[in-house]
């Protein structure tokens, strides 16, 4: 699962509220989509739990469900407290996890 | 590039709850008997607990009113709050009315958003409201809804 994290805007300062845009390449199956080769159901497969905590505290859990698009976008605001780390976890009904990282670095 | 080319592979025939509810006989009665399959009702109900939904413009939602794409809707919920230890938005629910599964995302919130506010992009099966549902802090639950006319149901 290709993962990505982005912060809008790029600068800002302790106090701010920005974006975060969480992204991840991930199918998404429903579990209701047909093969259209094997006429057989393509297996559900979707991201059910995503985490954003900053410096190991929680600050948002998503439980989400197999409506989400393909390659799902997931975005949240965050008042900046100060310097740290953003971390993503998401998992997939499969048991599929994957922990993304990216520092909170604020300007001025 | 990848996802334009899965959409055009599988979109046009893909099978939807929604769209063809004969397809996936086997796979609906798998459904309907966990906790996944929901009606709006029982869906809602199960995030109010049994309490009065109040529409509110404190709640903003953000969504086409025609989706030519049901593949890829997009939805912005913004409710207007503080954000404060006191007073807060608990979570944000988004479902929506007329999909197989109607719940898309439950996102528990903190006061360290800052902001409550939630987007995200979702499939519709077809033309249907697309409700969120605001859980305050207080234990009161806020709703605003949206109705989307969908060009090509997007289950898939």
């Amino acid at each position: 699962m290709k993962t990505l994290i982005k912060i809008k805007p790029k600068n800002y300062k302790a106090g701010d509220i920005v974006k975060i845009d969480f992204m991840a390449m991930h199918p998404m199956e429903t579990g209701m989509r047909k093969d259209k080769d094997t006429g057989n159901l393509i297996p559900a497969n979707y991201i059910d739990e995503v985490k954003f905590m900053f410096n190991d505290t929680l600050i948002t859990k998503m439980v989400i469900w197999e409506s989400l698009s393909v390659n799902p976008l997931m975005s949240i605001s965050f008042k900046v407290p100060g310097e740290g780390t953003l971390k993503v976890i998401a998992k997939d009904n499969k048991g599929q996890s994957v922990e993304t990282t990216s520092a909170i670095n604020p300007k001025g | 590039m990848e996802r334009r080319s899965f959409l055009k592979g599988f979109g046009a025939v893909a099978a939807c709850a929604v769209a063809l509810p004969h397809v996936a006989s086997a796979a609906e009665e798998k459904k309907s008997a966990s906790p996944m399959a929901m009606n709006f009702e029982t869906a809602v109900a199960a995030i109010t607990g049994g309490k009065a939904l109040v529409a509110s413009a404190k709640v903003k939602m953000e969504a086409p009113e025609i989706a030519e794409n049901g593949a890829v809707v997009p939805v912005k919920v913004t409710v207007e709050s503080p954000m404060s230890a006191n007073d807060y938005v608990k979570a944000i629910h988004i479902l929506a009315s007329k999909n197989g599964n109607v719940r898309c995302a439950n996102i528990y919130l903190t006061p360290a958003n800052g902001e409550a506010f939630f987007g995200t992009r979702i499939k519709l099966g077809g033309t249907q409201d697309v409700v969120a549902i605001a859980e305050m802090s207080d234990g009161s639950f806020l709703t605003a809804k949206q109705n989307v006319k969908v060009t090509i149901g997007g289950c898939g």
